[in-house]
């Protein structure tokens, strides 16, 4: 094996003995000492993040194992982004009950990061179909891991039943893709459907097939119903982590496909016409009925799904500033939204609520939390100088350089929309008081692992904001390598 | 030839046949067999088909392991009165619908505009199966060696899941 | 010979038939059935392609291989969480599970 061979799977190569190590560590330590699999799977991943940055990165794009894998900078730079999504959620997993204390949870996160991560290199249909079985199925078992909670083992097994399904559609589509060009190959597909191999209508079904699958990872809008139930009742990290980490992967999956195999001229419009589509139709549903909501994990559902609208919107623009936007997007995606459900879990954890209205006073109980609250809410609105405002204006603007000016139009006033519940829920926490005035007495500690994450988040939403050159050209150097 | 043909016809009839069995029988013991019965027909496809080592897969992978642990659950659960049906108002038409757009799109796909399907050149009467199975053997442990390792993962992760999922503690595990 | 497109009829048949009963259905085991019925579907798909396409490349079978060790997986994480929804609920009926609502 060839040192770049083996640079390419480095990052998985070592998430998969971190995961061994954690099965056989965990059964000697002792019950109370259980909880140090979170500290170890944290600093493991880190590690990993460290050992990759120096060891494992991409030269010029090559393809490796057979042309299942492709090794370039796209690739690397979300499996970076997964792996510190990875990192944050182990530290939010340490202190939920019935799940911080258990080997099984990190292994499982680990599995699910290590397919994710297969997921935004695989350049083979065989390759990209398991990968995303690999990151779903851990994924089902943690959304349903509280066995003993009513709502976490529902949310599992919806979020599995419509996971099968979609799967099952697009695998339909994969398989009439390789019968059509003969190959699995990403890349020797392109060119047979760019060649005139495939007929423009079968394209476009194929298309529809996948979409059914891409649709369920990333929500949009007629494949989201499983969202806000699952993010509801799966442990809250896991919902962080389903809505960050599997999104931003269903998304790499998507620019690879669509940029790749779907690119040829004649083909791009009609689909990137239909993507507009389901954009605008994403982005106001899900703002639309956030602002119905009353617990705190729906809404935050709800507007992950407007979200992925917003994200969509950089798909359709089809150019390569399209792709550095999806890319910066999802950066500052992963780190506002982990945060917000980091704050949710520490919240849920000590008043053991998920409904908005109690959050009532939380600037008095907390003002740290709520100083964090403030931060990831409001980069989730789109409020400079955080980076949820440059990634916006980012995908707004390739919208505009695409001649797609009414699809930005549709953003901005979905952005306005979104400012409103999200401001909603700012004012419950600092201008509303809690029930006799008792903050006081009602404080919300924060533990150790609770307070790392959050400051590292919050720091990192701040910093994307601010500092966004180098994060801006790292996003295009990986967009260029796309193609 | 001809004899394929019949063959073809007949399996075809039994496999649909077995499919609409599993989607109408009330009780759940049934449709699980109507379904092995229906990857039986299938596997026989698979040898029509000159890929005789799929065939075994599919015998022993599906209507071996894979019913049988349906059928484990199904009794062990005592779910095999499935529910009488209650269809919410709009559910079984777009079920119809849904169903009826996606033959009717893969029909079209596949017989109006699929040219090169058509063109594909007519298969050798006879593959060399022994020799298939090598090659086969080949591409999985060279081209695809890593999707072939990461199925490994992935059988790990769902065995712990699986056992996560059901194992019940004994006290609280605090 | 048999023409390619029989087999894709025959595939899409099934394949519609599974997708009915998922979505149709209502009991959570016999959606999974039906899942495994849309992934036999393909997999037929997979092998006939294989047959009647360029017979150089194998990977219409490596594929079909691997869809198998995935479907096992799914099955037995799907059927692990019916029984934890059972231990809880005491039903299998997907509508009765409406804690949630949509």
């Amino acid at each position: 094996m060839n040192p770049t061979t083996f640079a390419a799977i480095l990052p998985e190569v070592l998430l998969l003995v971190l995961g061994i190590l954690i099965l056989v560590v965990e059964p000697f330590w002792k019950e109370k000492d259980r909880r140090n699999t979170g500290w170890l799977t944290f600093g493991g991943l880190l590690a990993i993040l460290v050992v990759s940055l120096l060891a494992g990165r991409p030269g010029e794009p090559t393809s490796v194992f057979g042309g299942t894998i492709r090794f370039d900078w796209l690739g690397f730079f979300f499996k970076m982004l997964f792996i510190f999504a990875a990192a944050m959620t182990s530290l939010f997993m340490m202190d939920v009950e019935k799940l911080g204390r258990r080997g099984e949870s990190y292994l499982l996160l680990l599995a699910s990061t290590l397919g994710m991560n297969l997921m935004a290199s695989a350049s083979d249909l065989v390759m990209l179909y398991l990968a995303i079985e690999t990151t779903s199925i851990p994924l089902y078992v943690l959304s349903g891991f509280i066995v003993d909670d009513e709502k976490s083992t529902e949310s599992g097994f919806k979020y599995l039943l419509f996971g099968a399904m979609t799967s099952a559609v697009m695998l339909y589509g994969f398989s009439l893709l390789f019968g059509f060009t003969g190959t699995t190959n990403l890349y020797e597909i392109a060119a047979a459907v760019a060649g005139a191999q495939v007929s423009t209508v079968t394209a476009l079904g194929v298309i529809a097939l996948v979409l059914v699958g891409i649709g369920f990872k990333v929500s949009l809008v007629p494949f989201h119903f499983w969202a806000p139930d699952t993010y509801e009742g799966a442990p809250t990290p896991v919902a962080g982590f389903l809505s960050t980490a599997s999104k931003a992967a269903g998304f790499a999956v998507l620019v690879r496909l669509f940029f790749i195999a779907f690119a040829k001229n004649g083909l791009a419009p009609d689909w990137t016409t239909g993507l507009a589509a389901l954009a605008t139709l994403t982005m106001t549903l899900g703002n639309l009925v956030a602002m119905t909501q009353t617990n705190i994990k729906r809404l935050l559902a709800y507007s992950s799904i407007a979200h992925a609208g917003y994200v969509m919107i950089g798909v359709v623009a089809f150019s390569n500033l399209g792709v550095t936007s999806v890319v910066f997007y999802l950066i500052a995606y992963i780190l506002t939204n982990l945060a917000a459900f980091g704050i949710v879990a520490v919240f849920s954890r000590v008043a053991g609520s998920d409904k908005i209205s109690d959050y009532a006073g939380l600037s008095r109980r907390s003002p740290w939390l709520a100083m964090a609250m403030l931060v990831a809410f409001l980069s989730l609105a789109g409020m400079p100088p955080f980076g949820g405002f440059v990634a916006k204006v980012f995908v707004f603007a390739a919208a505009v350089k695409s001649d797609l000016v009414w699809l930005a139009v549709v953003g901005v006033i979905n952005s306005i929309l979104g400012v409103y519940y999200y401001l909603t829920v700012l004012k419950v926490v600092y201008l509303y008081r809690m029930e006799g005035e008792a903050e006081e007495s009602h404080p919300i500690p924060l533990t150790r692992p609770y307070g790392i994450a959050l400051v590292v988040l919050s720091l990192g939403v701040l910093l994307i904001g601010t500092l966004f050159a180098p994060w801006f050209s790292a996003s295009g150097a990986a967009a260029l390598n796309l193609f | 030839m001809t004899v394929d043909l019949i063959l073809f016809l007949i399996l075809a009839l039994v496999a649909v046949a077995t499919a609409a069995g599993m989607l109408f029988s009330r009780n759940a013991v049934y449709s699980a067999l109507f379904l092995v019965l229906n990857f039986a027909s299938i596997a026989v496809f698979y040898l029509l088909l000159g890929a005789p080592f799929i065939a075994m897969a599919q015998i022993t992978v599906y209507a071996g392991a894979i019913m049988v642990l349906f059928l484990f659950v199904i009794m062990l659960l005592g779910a095999e009165q499935l529910a009488p049906i209650k269809v919410l108002p709009w559910q079984r038409p777009l079920a119809i619908g849904l169903a009826a757009v996606l033959v009717a799109e893969t029909a079209y796909l596949l017989i109006l505009r699929a040219k090169p399907a058509a063109d594909i050149i007519p298969p050798a009467e006879t593959v060399n199966t022994l020799g298939e199975l090598q090659r086969l053997g080949m591409a999985l442990f060279n081209q695809y060696l890593l999707p072939f390792e990461v199925t490994s993962i992935l059988l790990l992760v769902a065995m712990v899941g699986a056992i996560v999922l059901t194992k019940r503690e004994k006290g609280e595990r605090e | 010979m048999i023409p390619l497109s029989w087999y894709l009829i025959l595939a899409a048949a099934l394949f519609s038939v599974g997708l009915f009963g998922v979505l149709a259905r209502k009991n959570a085991i016999a959606i999974l059935l039906g899942v495994e019925l849309m992934l036999n579907a393909v997999n037929i798909n997979l092998v006939a392609f294989w047959r009647y396409g360029s017979l150089a490349s194998i990977a219409g079978q490596v594929f079909a291989i691997i869809v198998f060790a995935v479907a096992a997986a799914e099955v037995a994480v799907g059927l692990g969480l019916v029984i934890s929804v059972y231990r809880r609920r005491n039903t299998v009926v997907a509508d009765e599970l409406d804690l949630m609502k949509w």
